[in-house]
């Protein structure tokens, strides 16, 4: 999975100038050279960044049974997981309008592949682990492995931001 | 002194250039910043939600509100701490940007309407029912909120573009 954090970062040369020949393409010209283009991508960007942390947040606080214990494990990940998905769809669609309007920033960034590498693990776990930890109210649940998934889940969601973040920080 | 100037004054008091010349230090606060959003916003974002009844709608409001608020209490305690760091980092900037005097007076209008809803609607909250719904009045103060909210992220992530 770390394979594309540690990929060599010249040798997709190829690449980079096929992506800059698509940021050309005038929606994305607008978006990267418009005054406000990049601010309000961005926000966006943080708005579903918000609701996905937060739904994600919720659930595990609930696992680890310091938030949210007055309602029962399924019905708090039923409830959440729309917003969870909703979220996702806007956080990666304003991401990828990032990446195609200017990909000279991101496609040479380590910060850009370590959070590449860490969304398919974040995203690898709620799914594969979370989410079906969270679907089943069993009484016989062992609170040493809830916190332990909630806690790793917490820490790969969180290093996707602050992976994000590194990019404006470190080359 | 006037304020622009007490602005400038504090942008270059030691203790904030110290913050604004480490190379680790400014990051890890905007980095923390931002990244308490969905503990500070997204809790009122979904209670926001959950009274305009289109999120979290089969349970009672009320403990909702209990279930979020200590987590939320928190995550407001960061941003407020972060953001009070950042803004002696760049006082004299931030001054006189629009986005920044916009980002406040949004803030102080969530703060007004925050506390009309904690005063006027709290109160009744057990009263009403998730069949029945929020009154229109409340409906009102979560779609007052969920606006400016918005117009919060995007007025303080516009301003650093300008700094």
């Amino acid at each position: 999975m770390f394979a594309a954090a540690l990929w060599p970062i010249n040798s997709d040369m190829a690449l980079l100038l096929l992506l800059q020949s698509w940021s050309n393409w005038a929606p994305l010209v607008f978006v990267r050279d418009s005054k406000y283009g990049m601010p309000v991508v961005q926000s966006f960007h943080l708005m579903g960044l918000t609701i996905l942390l937060a739904t994600v947040l919720l659930l595990d606080l609930r696992l680890v049974g310091l938030g949210m214990s007055d309602y029962r494990f399924s019905w708090l990940a039923r409830q959440l997981k729309p917003w969870t998905l909703g979220a996702f769809t806007v956080v990666i669609s304003s991401g990828l309008l990032m990446f195609l309007a200017t990909p000279g920033k991101y496609l040479g960034s380590r910060p850009f592949r370590l959070k590449m590498a860490l969304l398919c693990l974040a995203l690898l776990f709620h799914f594969g682990v979370l989410r079906r930890f969270t679907a089943a109210d069993s009484d016989a649940r062992s609170r040493r492995v809830d916190v332990l998934v909630a806690c790793f889940s917490l820490l790969l969601w969180f290093g996707v931001g602050w992976a994000g973040r590194a990019i404006a920080f470190i080359p | 002194m006037s304020l622009f100037e007490w602005c400038q004054w504090l942008q270059h008091t030691r203790f904030a250039t110290a913050i604004s010349e480490s190379d680790w230090l400014f990051p890890l606060i905007e980095g923390s910043h931002i990244l308490a959003l969905p503990l500070s916003v997204g809790m009122i974002v979904i209670l926001d939600l959950h009274l305009l009844g289109i999120a979290f709608s089969d349970g009672p409001g009320r403990k909702l509100v209990l279930n979020l608020m200590r987590w939320c209490k928190i995550g407001f305690a960061v941003m407020f701490l972060t953001g009070g760091l950042l803004l002696v980092t760049q006082a004299g900037k931030a001054y006189g940007n629009a986005f920044f005097r916009t980002k406040l007076i949004l803030l102080l209008l969530l703060g007004i309407n925050a506390a009309a809803y904690q005063k006027l609607f709290f109160p009744k909250m057990a009263q009403w029912d998730s069949a029945t719904g929020a009154p229109a009045g409340a409906k009102f103060c979560a779609g007052f909120s969920l606006l400016l909210w918005i117009g919060v992220i995007v007025c303080g992530r516009t301003m650093a573009y300008q700094f």
